[in-house]
């Protein structure tokens, strides 16, 4: 319990540092280490499996999502605070607020069913998780795939653009 | 915290001549040795259990250090080998002192930083990239009983503390403020992150068959034999042998040696990503990728080649774990001797070689394993096995290599940029 207090203070402050710092390699290391720390806390909270991938997943990704930032930002940029423009921060608000909403509503939801903290997330099967993941939740997990593919492609794209216009 | 639950049963040792057994309990000796102490002192139960996971720790990592300093002693004399060289042969007999000769100068070595280096992540990177090394260690099953921390998730384990290592280099790179690390850094991450694919993938197929993520209960598995002599090993199988081969070469490319050593080649950017690091923090760099390095080649040893279990029936009573080492032994000499004798391979070639022909090649392995798996056990399943999969690997391997040799290979590379 006093762990949790330490770890979400900290998991708050990485995620603020994520925001404020205007640098692209230092904002995805705060992304990483505020990740990592959740998944720490899944591992404190039982839920071992769900904290490994947590942290295999976003720490492989942060490490990708880097070498995006590098492709697609020029070393001009860096300095020119580029996450602060009013156009940059309104595109950010129309991203963020949607998925804001839907957390708010999904944590409200499950506030006061008591389900949830009657199972212990430790006994679950990992055959049990594969199944529901690939029937019942398959179309979410096809979503995800889908909009990480496009993301892919965007950036790939964007790194050729500054490429072309540079040569 | 069940992430933790472990201690195995040392009860059932197994029936063999003393010096054997004895032998087999060698490296539970300080742990039991502390465990007994308090017994006889009546300490509490919590600081006993401490005590014993402190113990088991310190003891990996002895061993895989001492094994650290032999390597490098060997590896350069293996090298000097191959090259027609005589190697270290200055300090001691057989060059034997060497490595405390290098240890020695790479503790008194002045520690500089670069001025433009981020100081902070400058200090951290070469610590980060020990930690996930020794980390991978403590999960490996060396023996029937030598596990020193047995979980559940072992391989899951294993590889999301792995992930840890393509940032740390990456932020070794780019904190040194400098140009040929940064260089190093982005190529030792799109190296790693792709040839993290094949690895994966081909351990599927291992976790199919055994049902269980639990590295002990994998090695278990193998520790069968069919028709009483021949090893249940993954590798004796058709999906098995071409996870392997696919499995083993990502881990060269993981741990960055020859030939995937772009990320540090000498020839090319100095040193890579440890270009600006020196003293001490230069020998943690070095310590963290061999410790990687032994790492990974255990995984490998414990997923394909049956890990502590031994290549024949009737020859249980030697040790488990010497077994384990001695698989150790000839997977890194094998690391070695592909060193010494092939050239690095260029960046396309290294993508193109993991993304359209690794990759591919252990997706493959997948279904192979699934049909193995339904053919059964016993002479003629086996045959029948054999039968179905291999044309179900062969054919596809055959025609992704004539469309690589034919369409896709460019007669000559583009060079986009420097001209």
């Amino acid at each position: 319990m006093i762990a949790l207090f330490i770890l979400i203070p900290l998991i708050v402050l990485a995620a603020l540092g994520a925001i404020w710092k205007a640098r692209p390699v230092h904002a995805a290391l705060l992304l990483a280490l505020s990740l990592s720390l959740v998944a720490v806390l899944y591992l404190l909270l039982g839920a071992d499996f769900l904290g490994l991938i947590q942290f295999s997943v976003y720490v492989g990704a942060v490490a990708v999502l880097i070498v995006f930032s590098l492709l697609i930002t020029r070393p001009s940029d860096e300095t020119k605070e580029i996450a602060r423009r009013p156009q940059s921060i309104l595109a950010g608000l129309i991203c963020a607020v949607p998925v804001l909403a839907v957390l708010v509503y999904s944590v409200s939801y499950s506030i006061g069913s008591d389900e949830v903290s009657e199972s212990s997330p430790s006994q679950f099967e990992l055959a049990e998780l594969g199944k529901s993941l690939f029937t019942t939740y398959a179309p979410a997990v096809m979503a995800v795939a889908v909009m990480l593919t496009a993301v892919m492609i965007g950036a790939a794209l964007f790194a050729r653009d500054f490429n072309q216009r540079e040569s | 915290m069940n992430f933790l639950a472990n201690q195995v049963d040392l009860s059932n040792a197994v029936d063999a001549p003393a010096i054997w057994t004895t032998l087999e309990a060698l490296p539970q000796l300080p742990n039991r040795l502390v465990e007994w102490v308090g017994f006889q002192m009546n300490a509490p139960a919590w600081l006993a259990t401490l005590l014993g996971m402190l113990v088991s720790a310190a003891v990996v990592v002895g061993v895989f250090l001492t094994c650290f300093a032999l390597v490098s002693l060997v590896e350069r004399k293996t090298l000097a080998r191959i090259q027609n060289r005589y190697g270290p042969n200055r300090v001691g007999p057989w060059g034997l002192f060497q490595p405390v000769a290098d240890g020695i100068k790479m503790l008194t070595k002045e520690d500089i930083v670069p001025d433009k280096a981020e100081k902070l992540l400058h200090l951290i990177a070469p610590i980060m990239i020990v930690i996930p090394a020794v980390l991978a260690l403590g999960v490996l099953p060396y023996g029937k009983e030598w596990v020193p921390v047995n979980l559940e998730l072992g391989l899951l384990f294993f590889f999301a503390v792995g992930a840890m290592t393509e940032l740390s280099v990456f932020i070794a790179g780019w904190a040194s403020g400098s140009k040929f690390p940064m260089l190093g850094s982005l190529r030792a991450i799109s190296q790693m992150v792709s040839y993290e694919l094949p690895l994966l993938i081909s351990a599927i197929g291992v976790i199919m068959m055994t049902g269980s993520m639990s590295l002990p209960s994998i090695v278990e598995h193998q520790s069968q034999y069919n028709f009483g002599f021949i090893s249940n090993w993954n590798i004796f199988t058709p999906w098995g042998l071409v996870g392997g081969i696919v499995f083993f070469i990502a881990c060269i490319a993981e741990a960055n040696r020859c030939p995937f050593d772009l990320p540090e080649g000498e020839s090319e950017i100095v040193a890579g990503h440890m270009t600006e690091y020196s003293g001490f923090k230069y020998a943690l760099f070095f310590m963290g990728e061999y410790l990687g390095l032994f790492a990974i080649s255990g995984l490998f040893i414990t997923l394909f080649l049956g890990g502590w279990s031994a290549p024949f029936a009737g020859l249980e009573f030697v040790p488990s774990w010497l077994w384990f080492f001695g698989k150790l032994v000839c997977v890194i000499m094998t690391m070695l001797w592909i060193r010494g004798t092939w050239m690095r391979v260029r960046m396309d070639q290294l993508m193109r070689f993991c993304w359209l022909f690794l990759i591919p090649l252990s997706l493959l392995t997948i279904p192979a394993a699934g049909i193995w798996r339904f053919c059964g056990d016993g002479f003629l399943a086996g045959l029948l096995g054999w039968g179905v999969t291999i044309p179900f690997l062969i054919i596809p391997y055959i025609i992704i290599t004539v469309i690589l040799n034919r369409r896709l290979a460019p007669a000559t590379r583009q060079y986009h940029f420097a001209e």
